[in-house]
């Protein structure tokens, strides 16, 4: 007797490229949740910590994290772009997406430059924060200023390589080679883009707001 | 998946801008530290949630996949409490 047995694809549409960047994304994940665990290790065994905005920039960063957000919104506008044909509103896209990402780093890079170079509005706020003598705000000033450039430069090399990943699919896309019917590696630069976004939205927060 | 979700992304990205500004008004409420940082906490895995389901597309995925992506995270739960378990004892001292 013949008999046909339907089986489903529990990974349904999904192309192994995208599962492979799904399975990168949970392993730098736990990278991450390494970070932040430890992070908020040495944090709770530290006889004190600063409250947030004593030393760091909160404006300036929720303004970066705003435009991360925005980067996001338009990493997903170019797939939109492409699904629908539109190899113009990729190119567009990819570059908005591109040049907001610059924009992040160069904020962090000023937001760095603003902390080892120091200035007498900093050591006032690093008095007050318990680093009583500190001019600047290095790794080695203390466990606090560890975690913050540990975490986020560790994410901010995240960002430059989502930055050259992006550089590399726009010259693919001024060279013709995504269509309506090929657009996967698109989307699986959009994964990477989004998980980078998503852990710092989670960076934000515990690092700068809590 | 629907080809054109434009009005879902824009809706999406006004949602991750008001949760932001939320954030940052929620510092400088006159609220108990441990209040603040369930508040914090709650609109961050919000907007984590909004971010991976809508602009990663995982609430088109297959129950099998979305399941795999959410196991390491009582993974990272162990892992913490694997560090902090003895900090009870600390607190105690």
């Amino acid at each position: 007797m013949n008999e046909t047995i339907a089986i489903q694809d529990p990974f349904g549409k999904a192309t192994t490229g995208k599962l492979a960047m799904w399975l990168f994304i949970i392993m730098d994940g736990l990278s991450f949740g390494g970070l932040l665990i430890g992070g908020a290790a040495l944090r709770i065994a530290a006889p004190s910590w600063p409250n947030p905005g004593e030393i760091l920039n909160i404006p300036l960063t929720g303004f970066n994290t705003f435009l991360l957000i925005c980067t996001s919104f338009t990493m997903v506008m170019a797939l939109n772009s492409i699904e629908k044909g539109n190899q113009d509103g990729l190119k567009k896209f990819l570059m908005l997406t591109m040049v907001g990402g610059i924009i992040f780093l160069g904020i962090q890079i000023y937001e760095y430059s603003h902390f080892i170079m120091g200035s007498p509005e900093l050591t006032h706020n690093l008095a007050g924060a318990g680093f009583a003598g500190a001019t600047n705000f290095i790794p080695s000033t203390g466990t606090y200023a560890a975690v913050f450039f540990a975490t986020t430069c560790f994410h901010g090399l995240h960002v430059l390589s989502g930055v050259i990943y992006i550089g590399c699919i726009l010259y693919a896309a001024n060279l013709g080679r995504y269509t309506a019917k090929n657009t996967d590696r698109v989307e699986i630069l959009g994964l990477y883009w989004h998980f980078v976004d998503l852990i710092w939205i989670f960076v934000f927060t515990v690092i700068y707001l809590i | 998946m629907d080809k054109d979700h434009k009005k879902t992304y824009i809706y999406n990205a006004i949602a991750l801008a008001v949760l932001t500004i939320l954030e940052l008004g929620v510092i400088q409420l006159p609220l108990a530290k441990m209040g603040q940082i369930v508040l914090l906490l709650t609109f961050a895995v919000t907007k984590m949630a909004l971010v991976a389901m809508i602009f990663m597309h995982l609430r088109y995925e297959t129950k099998v996949l979305r399941r795999i992506l959410f196991l390491p995270i009582p993974a990272a739960i162990y892992f913490a409490w694997g560090i902090m378990y003895d900090m009870s004892y600390s607190w105690l001292q």
